[in-house]
Formats: C-alpha cells, structure tokens, sequence
C-alpha cells in the first residue's frame, strides 16, 4: 500500500508518554490531525443531537436544492443529504479505528512469531505475500461476495489486505532488536520468552506500529468508501458516504452537493487521521522529520 | 523494468490489431446505425429470456408467424397454410426465397426442430407440444402440426411475442434447450458480424442482401422486414451520463433505456426526440412469498395492499407524470383483458389506517420480513429501501437483504422461512404486454409449486384459467378474465407499485421506427435522413 | 547472484499456488449462480436447473479445481459462461484502455513527481518543499472517485473543455484518445506523484550529504546543475519502487477510475463478472493480476542490483 512512512527508516526510539504534551506543541500535526478527527468523531456522536433522520423518505421532495430544512438539500429518496453526510462519518469511523485496531492485534501476533520463531518465519511471510498480491480491492470485493454487504464481513475484507504490511513492520523491528547485543545477551542469561517480548521487543514495535496503524485507518476509511462506491460495501440503507456517492453519480450535473458533501467529508477524515499517522512519526523519530 | 514496459506495450499493440478493424465503423454516414441497447450476455433466445436475447434474435432470425400493430398473428416464414374442418390439422407451407446465412435453403425440418426446442420452455409452447400429437415434416418446405384435440390458439402461439418461436437451422435446435446455441446464424434481415463484435462493449449486424421481405407493409413484427441501412452498431453504455453524451454529440442515433431522471435534459435538447414507440410499458410489482409468515396470511396480503401508495412509487420511479400511472387490473393497463372488477376496494392504495387495522386483524407479531434488495439494478434497489421504508412506518419489521441480481434469483427459490435463508418480498417488473396473457406468463399462475416465486395457490382460479386455450373468441376471453381478476385481488397474487412508460430517446434524423407495445423492437424499417 | 535469483523464484512460484488455491475457494464458496443470471430475469427454477448441469457447476469442487488448474497450466484460462468467449480473448479486448490509463499515470507521475522532489529537496524546508508537504498530504487523502467526479464537474460540465466520461480508442485519433485521458489520469496520478515526489526527495537528500557531493561543491560545480545530473542518474531507484509498491495499489485505483470515467477496460470487466458471477474471468483477472505483481517485484529486485551498484545481495 502506498503511504507516507514506507519511505522513511523504521523509527525504533522508544518514548516514554510523560513527554507527550511539551512535544505535541512542537509537533503541530498531531494537534491539526488529532484535532480535526476529534471534531470529526463528536460530529458523528453527537449527530442524533442536531441532524434529523437520515433514514426517512419522501419521494416528493426528492432532488432539491440546499434550504433552511435542508442543508445540503435532498437525496433521489428525498432523504436529507446533511444528514446522512453526519451520519455517514459513524460508519467511516467505525470501519476504520476497528480495522485499524484488528490488523494492528492481528500483524503484531503474525509479526511477532514470524520474527521470533524461525520455522513460521517462512510459511507466515510467503502467505502475507500472496495476499499483498492480490490487489486490495478485488481481494475485498471477492471476499464480501462470500456472504453479501453487511458490517462483519465488510471489515473483515478491509483488515485482512491490510495484514501484510503491519506484519512486515512489525517483523523487521523483531528481527533487528533480537540481533542487537543487549537482547542476545538477555536471551543467553535465560529470559523467558514472554519476559523478553515485554521487555524489549514489544516497546520497539509500539511505536512504528502505532504510525502503522493510523496508515491503515486511513486505507481502511478509503477502502470502505470505494467498496460502499462500487455497490459492495455497506447495506445501502445505511448512510455511508461511499454509498451516497454511488447513488448520487447520476444527479452530479443537476445536484453536485449530494456528491460533494460526502466526497469533502470523507476526504477531511482521511487528511485528519495522514495527518495524525506523519505527526506521530516525527514524534516517535526526530531524525526523520530532520530528513523529511 | 524495461521489461515491464515492454511487456505493456507489446500487450497494448496486440489489443490495438484487434480493435483496428473497428475503425472503419467509425463513418458517420446514413447507412450505418448506431444505437445503445442492453449489453448481451447470452445470445440464445431459447436460452435466455432477457430482452437483450430476444433483440439480436429478432435481428438475425425470423418467425413463422408475428403479431401485426393490431395484435392479430400473421404469416411470416409461413406462405400458405390451412387446417382442416376437424380443427385438429394445421398445414403450412413456407414461402418461397427462405435462406439461412450460410446459403443453404431453409427447409420444413429446420421448422419442426425449432419449434420442439423451443417449446420445452416457452408457456404456451409447452402447451401446443401437450396437445399436439405429432409435429412433422411432410416435405421440403411443409410440415404440419396434428392436434389430439382442437386448440383455439395454434396461430397465437407459433406468434407469441414475450419469448418468440425464432426458426434456427436444424443442426442448432437439435440442442438440449439448455445447452446455448452460439452459432447466430439465421434466416432474418440482418447477418451476426462476429468480427466486429466485442463482447460487453459492441454487437455488429449487417444488412442481410439475400434476405427476401414480404410484399405487405410493415405492421408491428409482420409484413415486410425492409432493411434500409448497411449496418446496425448496438453499443453498451452502462453509465447514463456518457450515454446521454453520446446520443447528444451525435456518435449514436438511438438509446434504448435513457434513466428517468435524465428525460428534461433529453426534451430540452431540439434535436433529440423521446418517444414510447408505443411500449405499453412496465408493471412494477411487489411479490410476497405466500409460503411463509407472515404474508401467508391474506389479511397481511390485503394490508399490503392498502399500505402501498403507488402515487409514492410512481414520484420515484417515473419523476415525470408524463411516463407513468398507476395500475390496478391484473391484466395491467393496455390489454384488451383490463377491467376494475374488484379493484376499488384498494383502488391506488396508500391507506395507511385501514393497512394498520388488517395487520392487527392478522394477529402479525412482529415476525422478520425479508426484501430481497438487488443492489446491482439501481432502480430495483431504490424501490426497495423505498418499501422498506414504508413498511417500517407501519410498524412492520421490515428487513432488506442487499445482494447482485446473480444471488437474488437463488435466494428467490427458496421456499424455507426467513431463518433458515427464505425471504418475504421482492420487487421486479413484467412487461404490461406480457400479463395481458395468463397462458404465457408465469406470474399469472396460481398453481402452487409450479407457479412463479412466491408459490401462490388458488384452485378455484387455476380452473378457470384452464379454460382460456379452449375459448374462441375475444368476449368469451374477456368475461373468464373478469371472474379471474376477482379471485385474484381477493387472494392479493401481488401488490402493484406503479406503472412505469419507458420511452426511448433518439435523434430526430433516425425514422420510421415501427411502433408495438412489447418491449423488443423490430431493427428494420428505419432510416436516417 | 545465482542462489538468489533461484530463491526469489521459488518464493515466487510458492506465493502464485497460494493465490491459485485460495482464489478458487473464495469464488467457489461465494453463492450466487451464474445459470439463474443467463436465464433472465423472470426465468423458472426447471430451466435454471438444466443449464447449471451443462455448465459442470455440479460437479464436486476438487474436481472443478483440477480440472481449472490443468486448463491453465496448458495456458487456457477458460471461457466466460456468459459470452462463450476465450478469457483470454475479452482480456485483450479491454486491455487497451487500462494499459493507457496505467501508462499516462505511471509517466505523469514520474515526471512531475521526480522535478517536484528534486525542487524540494533543492531547497529544503523552503517554499516548494512546504508545498510539497500539504500537496502530499491531500494527494494521499483524496479518494480517486472523489477527485474525479470534482474534475468532471469543474472541467467537463462547467465549462465543457473536456469530455466528461467515455474512451476513445487510439486508433481512432490520438487527440480523442488523449482528451479522454486527461481527466481520469490527473484523477488517479495524484497519491503517485505525492509518492513519487516524497521517494525523490528523499534520496536526493541522502545524494547531497554524500562525501563526493561535497567534494564537487568544493571543486566548484555548479551544485544545482550537478544535483539534476545525479537526481536522473538516480531516479531509476524511486522509479522502480514505486513501480513494485504500486502496482497492486495502481489496479485497485484503475478499478474505481474507470467506474467513474466509464472506462470500458478490465477493472470494468472484473466488476461485472464479479456481480454476474462468471467464475473463469474472476478467476483470471485475480491470478493474472498477482502474478503480474509477484513478477514485476522479482523484477524490480533483479533491477535494483544493476541499476545501483551498492545494493548487493
């Protein structure tokens, strides 16, 4: 997958959280990203609050343009377009902190083992490579035809191609801290396994990993949208923004709001969570906000 | 990485040789039209019931006998027949000059071949092939059909419109009718290009020069099928947009199936012309499962008739009035059959109280409704979150089960309840042309097993349906279609949502396009000027 | 080199039967029948019946699968259930306009993402490489559908420069074929230049703090002619990488490109016979495109050694 943190080295400084405010003043991004997607998620909370009912259907009022009653106007349902744009972002988010968070578990444990134990090293790796070969969305596509859109299957296919490339982080930062002496020297003085992995595997990995993770929320919310945009995604009677594009390409001429307002949406929560995922990294590895 | 590249120019040259022939379709002159049609996915008529089937067929086969624009069956491949005063034998004898593309002479067995293949599957097919005793060759160019009773529907029949008798060589329609016949050679008005077809994109026809047309006048698909241009160029263009585009800057001539929602666009622009072709248009119907809870009770059946408001339905799917209206005889709006015997009891629906108090009648509990959602046919799928919608309103726990139209036509046939994978509505259309004839039509059957998904069983309706093949006339049909319709709203066989009129769209320079009210189109006739 | 180049190829082969096995499971276990599709849309369960048995999709699984895989092995990837056409036939048909759009995007994104990272890193910390920052930061936030349909309506439905969707083969005249392509290839390019131009940027910064840079400075080098001059002796390294990273991620976007565009090439093709359930093209379109993957990185690697000297295996 393409991102931002492939290019630079594997940060590997571990940090201690009690730094945390003094260098988010000096790291603006995390603030701007953090910030923005905070925004974002209460929007999408709070949305019952001060948004009507995305659901409802009025085929007399369909197509219309923005107004007091509707904001961004109404939907070819006659739905209301802001509406479901605020409620759309709960779907978004949904899909992509819990696909984070599974791929993020999920890599770590396959990262970890491959790393560490030298007979699944290879078998784990060769399959992570046949799914990385099989394009993103097609593998997801031909997963959720397995049982028909719904949530569960839908984040299913958004995590699993997004497997491979935490476990190879995660790997790598494995393979290189068990090289370093201090590590082979615990290990000969006969640390147990989880002892080590506590001690000083897994505070290496937490740190890439976490950038990781942002990476693959921000896949993950794409991925749902494209999914949702090619009819494969989420039920269509749940307001996602992937679905609202689709059903809105036809209107794009004589309605573009019903297109733009999802499309602006999704495309801020994809920036606030890059944002977040490149801030992090220049928190976690100074020297690569030097290079960058 | 030079071999990458190399790799990808040596593939995009060999997909150019291919596609340089095409470049000489490109001539924009009179003798060639191009018109977006339904993409084809299976060629064979007998095979495949879609509309996309039956329109290359009726381009490049052709039929004993057609409907004229009155609806009456006329001769075609047929020159002179007769039956004899018993009733029980047809004669007929095939006009002279018949040809298949491949030059040999299209003979009486080629006749009697196409015919047992193609009524294992058509209705009213199978029905001729029960009551016929025997169906043969006498010689070269006669055969002749002998009944072991009379039926008063023989021409009807060989006629019939919805999944055409097409006359195929006999090597073809010796086929199982499951296995496709991909040959497309016929004896029609226009030969099968397939070197300039592409499948998914383009269908080519040409001009068929040994084809001999009929002295009569064209009148819906009979009389003479007169090609006027050298060539037919059908394209596939899903996307609305681009297809309006195309038919704007002049690349295309004719488009099939414009959206609704692109209709002003289409009248406000001088040269292009949208026109019904005097389609009867397309009945939109919810169809319960009559098996299963909870719409195996008629009173839910009854509820949802009230509940439907197809006034709703019609905003939806036709926005403009003009190419809508609502529907309530079973034999839809332009049969000679329609009739309001026992409609106004529900009229347009849309009485929400009265829907509520019979649900409650019911004793409905709550129970799982299922509709089946096709998310791959957008119109299909917004009429169903619509219904969905408007059965959660009234209190119903409606549920949709997105799926594409290839699982929906599985999941359709099962016959268990919702829990174990069955399902409670669904939405499609059928051709109003189409259910003007209980004989042909599978939604018009109420026996049970046999009948069309949902299963509905009604005794006393089947007996009077049984009688309709041995009426003689229009009135005797017209008075046994009234006592149907009865049983039929008391029973709820379905729940009409609205009628939808499907004009196409075209140049103004394309004319003389023959008007009938099925949906598949006669391609000869028309010209450009 | 030898082991190595052995090694990569077997992983290679290893990677490909995984993808063949879990393909074939994964479309044979989906439901959906393609028989109930071809029989149209109010056709009965008997007739259904029949042409499901004609089509072999009776048969047990392991036998369908040996019966795929030897088929392909013998280099036949089967015939579409629906058009009864070769695979491999209706592929070919709709590669052109894939392997244009593929190829305009991999060239505009070399082009303006290489002079763009060498700008930034050119001067560092300065206005272009600011730029450089946010325009990253949005190209890689955008979705592709989103861009597009803000491209078409900005430059194809107000002001009607451009066509708004379509393709027009090249042999039909380049300026067509060119302005069709405009607007999907700005559409799918921006991660890529964004990708592109970050990997320039970042190795041309490696370049400059290289001992022998230093010393042409202090030989009296002109240094920005003598950046560009290493920058292009160099670019054969971001190039390749994002040519391996990408591709994978570059099919995913053709996919949703041509939806968008109506586009009518092989991510069209897919979509289709994915909805139809026509199990040879999906099954074709999956293997193939993995394998175009698995070679072009085995390829990328064997490259890397000779283009830069220092990478040693």
């Amino acid at each position: 997958m393409i991102s931002s943190a492939n290019i630079d080295a594997v940060p590997t400084t571990p940090l201690g959280l009690s730094n945390l405010p003094r260098l988010a003043r000096r790291y603006p991004l995390v603030l701007l990203g953090g910030g923005l997607l905070m925004l974002l998620i209460i929007l999408a909370l709070a949305a019952p609050l001060y948004a009507g009912d995305p659901q409802n259907m009025d085929p007399f009022v369909r197509l219309q343009p923005p107004s007091a009653e509707h904001w961004f106007g109404t939907d070819n349902l006659g739905r209301d377009v802001f509406a479901r744009t605020v409620y759309g972002a709960r779907i978004s988010m949904m899909v992509g902190l819990i696909s984070a968070l599974l791929a993020a578990c999920t890599g770590l444990l396959m990262g970890v083992v491959a790393g560490y134990v030298h007979r699944f090293d290879n078998v784990i790796m060769r399959v992570m490579d046949a799914l990385m070969s099989i394009p993103t969305i097609l593998l997801a596509i031909a997963l959720i035809s397995l049982t028909g859109p719904g949530i569960g299957i839908l984040i299913v296919a958004v995590t699993l191609p997004q497997t491979p490339s935490v476990t190879r982080l995660v790997r790598s930062v494995v393979v290189s801290v068990r090289e370093r002496p201090y590590v082979e020297a615990a290990v000969c003085g006969g640390a147990r396994l989880p002892k080590v992995l506590r001690r000083h595997i897994l505070p290496s990995t937490i740190p890439p990993l976490m950038v990781q993770s942002a990476i693959v929320c921000a896949d993950a919310i794409m991925i749902e949208a494209g999914l949702s945009f090619l009819g494969v995604g989420v039920p269509p009677e749940i307001p996602s923004w992937g679905n609202m594009i689709s059903s809105s390409r036809v209107y794009l001429a004589s309605a573009p709001l019903t297109i733009f307002a999802p499309g602006i949406f999704l495309t801020l929560t994809v920036l606030a969570v890059n944002l977040l995922g490149d801030g992090l990294r220049d928190l976690f590895d100074p020297r690569a906000k030097r290079r960058r | 990485m030079t071999i990458t590249r190399r790799t990808f120019m040596e593939s995009a040259l060999a997909a150019g040789t291919v596609l340089a022939l095409a470049s000489a379709l490109r001539a924009q002159d009179k003798q060639t039209i191009r018109m977006i049609m339904e993409d084809i996915q299976v060629f064979d008529p007998v095979f495949s019931t879609s509309s996309a089937a039956i329109n290359h067929a009726t381009a490049i086969y052709d039929t004993l006998f057609a409907l004229d624009a009155n609806l009456l069956p006329q001769p075609q491949m047929v020159g002179k027949w007769d039956v004899s005063d018993d009733k029980k034998t047809y004669k007929f004898a095939l006009r002279d000059g018949l040809e298949w593309h491949d030059g040999t002479p299209v003979t009486a067995a080629d006749c009697v071949a196409s015919i047992r293949r193609w009524g294992q599957v058509e209705a009213s097919g199978q029905l001729l092939l029960e009551r016929a005793a025997d169906i043969a060759a006498v010689d070269e160019t006669t055969f002749k059909i002998t009944l072991r009773e009379p039926h008063g529907l023989v021409l009807e029949t060989l006629a019939t419109t919805g999944q055409p008798l097409f006359i195929m060589r006999k090597q073809d329609a010796k086929r199982p009718a499951t296995e496709q016949v991909t040959t497309n050679i016929g004896s029609g008005p226009y030969r099968f290009n397939a070197d300039l077809t592409k499948p998914g994109a383009r269908y080519v026809y040409d001009r068929n020069e040994q084809y001999v047309p009929r002295d009569e006048p064209a009148s819906g698909f009979a009389g003479g099928k007169v090609v006027k241009v050298e060539q037919l160029i059908w394209e596939n263009i899903p996307d609305p947009q681009t297809a309006l585009a195309a038919l704007q800057s002049g690349e295309v001539d004719f488009w099939m199936t414009p959206v609704a929602d692109l209709f002003p666009t289409i009248e406000s622009d001088p040269g292009l012309v949208l026109d019904t072709l005097g389609q009867n248009g397309s009945d939109w119907l919810v169809r319960m499962n009559f098996l299963q809870p909870p719409f195996n009770n008629v009173k839910m059946r009854q509820a949802l008739l009230h509940l439907i408001d197809q006034k709703v339905f019609l905003r939806l799917l036709s926005p403009d009035p003009k190419f809508g209206r609502t529907v309530s005889s079973m034999f839809g709006v332009g049969s000679p059959y329609s009739s309001d015997v026992n409609t106004d009891w529900f009229k347009e629906g849309g009485d929400l109280a009265k829907a509520k108090q019979l649900i409650a009648e019911s004793g409905y509990a709550g129970e799982k409704v299922v509709i089946l959602d096709p998310t791959d046919w957008p119109e299909g799928n917004l009429a169903s979150q619509l219904l969905a919608n408007v059965l959660q309103k009234a209190g119903i726990n409606a549920e949709l089960a997105p799926m594409t139209w290839s699982e929906l036509v599985v999941r359709r046939a099962k016959k268990e309840p919702v829990a174990e994978g069955g399902w409670s509505l669904l939405i499609t259309y059928f051709s109003d042309f189409e259910i003007r004839d209980p004989m042909a039509t599978s939604l018009m059957l109420m026996n049970g097993e046999k009948a069309w998904y949902g299963w509905p069983q009604n005794e006393e309706y089947e007996a009077l349906r049984a009688k309709w093949p041995d009426t003689e006339t229009q009135e005797e049909r017209k008075e046994l279609a009234r006592e149907m319709q009865r049983i039929w709203w008391d029973y709820v066989g379905v729940v009409f949502l609205c009628q939808t009129l499907t004009p196409t769209a075209r140049s103004k320079s394309l004319v003389d396009m023959i008007r009938f009210p099925s949906i598949e189109r006669p391609m000869w006739n028309m010209r450009k000027v | 080199m030898a082991p190595y180049i052995l090694r990569r190829m077997v992983s290679a082969i290893a990677v490909m039967a995984m993808v063949g096995i879990f393909v074939f499971l994964l479309i044979r276990l989906t439901p959906g029948d393609p028989a109930a599709v071809m029989a149209g849309r109010n056709a009965t369960e008997q007739i259904i019946a029949g042409i499901r048995e004609q089509l072999g999709l009776n048969e047990p699984l392991p036998v369908q699968f040996i019966h795929w895989l030897s088929a392909m092995l013998h280099g036949d990837f089967g015939t579409s259930i629906f058009s009864g056409r070769p695979v491999l036939e209706l592929l070919l048909q709709r590669l052109e306009p894939t392997n244009s759009l593929s190829i305009l995007t991999l060239a505009l994104s070399v082009a303006v993402g290489v002079s763009f990272g060498i700008q930034a890193a050119w001067r560092a910390g300065g206005l272009v490489d600011r730029l450089l920052t946010v325009f990253s930061a949005f190209g890689y936030s955008v979705p592709v559908f989103v861009i597009g349909y803000f491209l078409v309506y900005l430059l194809a439905i107000s002001v009607a420069w451009l066509p708004v969707q379509g393709y027009a083969p090249i042999e039909e005249g380049f300026g067509d074929w060119f302005s069709h392509l405009i607007l999907p290839t700005i559409a799918l390019s921006l991660p890529f230049i964004a990708f592109v131009a970050r990997v320039t940027r970042a190795s041309m910064l490696e370049v400059l703090s290289e001992d022998y840079m230093r010393t042409a400075a202090a030989k009296g080098a002109s240094s920005y002619a003598m950046l560009v001059h290493h920058a292009l002796k160099n670019a054969g390294v971001p190039i390749l990488t994002v040519i391996g990273l990408s591709f994978a991620y570059l099919i995913g976007g053709v996919v949703l490109t041509e939806t968008v565009f109506n586009i009518p090439g092989v991510g069209r093709l897919v979509v289709d016979a994915i909805n139809n359930r026509d199990y040879p093209i999906i099954q074709s379109v999956l293997i193939l495109t993995s394998g175009v993957y698995v070679l072009i990185n085995l390829a990328v690697d064997l490259a890397y050694t000779l283009i830069d000297p220092r990478i040693r295996y």
